[in-house]
């Protein structure tokens, strides 16, 4: 067989689509792997909280009721942040929230599929109707952070986000029912 | 006005199609290793973006599930 006979080509186009294949799923497996290894170790997981609610009876009374919306700091100094993703804003549209604390971020939708994230953090999640979306961090540097809609929601989804303020210790002072809200600039 | 070319319908494939075969050979040669260094280095480019925001921006900012 000469060296130029086609099939002497063909064999070595095979073999460097196998050797492709190969360093694909070399590739592949290291990728999966490294995400199984971080959820595994580091709890690097989706935001996953299954809580049911009923989207019709949000604003009526219980958590999501208007005056209960915003950032409480419970007795123990917990910090939970309660807000409604509806067509098409945040309420409510500026959150306050403390430097290196942990805290809770507690969402839910009267109407359609919303998504929302806070930029410079790993904040990130679905808000579905039926459902309570929950996500918890640590906001490591102050300012003013975007919250923006990142589900096409409807006509008005470009204009739906919502500020997060990060207040220092000397700045986040809740008043006498825990309550906070952002500071006025 | 076009001049017309020869239909090659009813020819044999390659008969007259001017390309030496010899030289077809030589092409043919180098093209694994081409495709494998032009895709190669688009994939690595891309694998290094990945690594590089999954390991110093994604995991540093940490969990909040």
């Amino acid at each position: 067989m000469s060296e130029t006979h086609p099939e002497v080509h063909e064999r070595w186009i095979l073999r460097t689509e196998l050797l492709w294949a190969f360093g694909v799923s070399v590739f592949i497996t290291a990728t999966l792997s490294m995400i199984l290894f971080t959820a595994l170790t580091m709890a690097i997981n989706p935001p996953s909280n299954v809580e049911r609610i009923d989207p019709k009876a949000l604003h009526l009374s219980g958590e999501f009721a208007e005056h209960n919306l915003g950032t409480t700091v419970s007795a123990d100094g917990s910090v939970t942040v309660r807000a409604i993703a509806t067509q098409f804003m945040f309420v409510p549209s500026c959150i306050a929230v403390p430097t290196n604390r942990r805290v809770t971020l507690r969402f839910a939708s009267p109407d359609v599929i919303h998504g929302l994230l806070i930029t410079g953090t790993n904040v990130n999640t679905m808000v579905v109707p039926g459902f309570v979306a929950q996500v918890h961090t640590e906001f490591t540097r102050g300012g003013d952070l975007l919250m923006p809609c990142h589900e096409y929601c409807g006509l008005g989804h470009s204009e739906m986000w919502a500020t997060v303020q990060v207040l220092s210790d000397d700045q986040f002072k809740p008043g006498a029912d825990g309550r906070i809200s952002c500071a006025q600039r | 006005m076009p001049v017309e070319q020869p239909s090659t319908v009813d020819s044999p494939p390659d008969a007259g199609d001017g390309i030496d075969e010899a030289a077809l050979a030589s092409v043919m040669r180098s093209v694994p290793l081409g495709a494998t260094v032009l895709a190669g280095s688009a994939v690595a480019l891309l694998v290094i973006g990945y690594l590089l925001i999954y390991l110093l921006v994604f995991i540093p900012r940490g969990s909040v599930g």
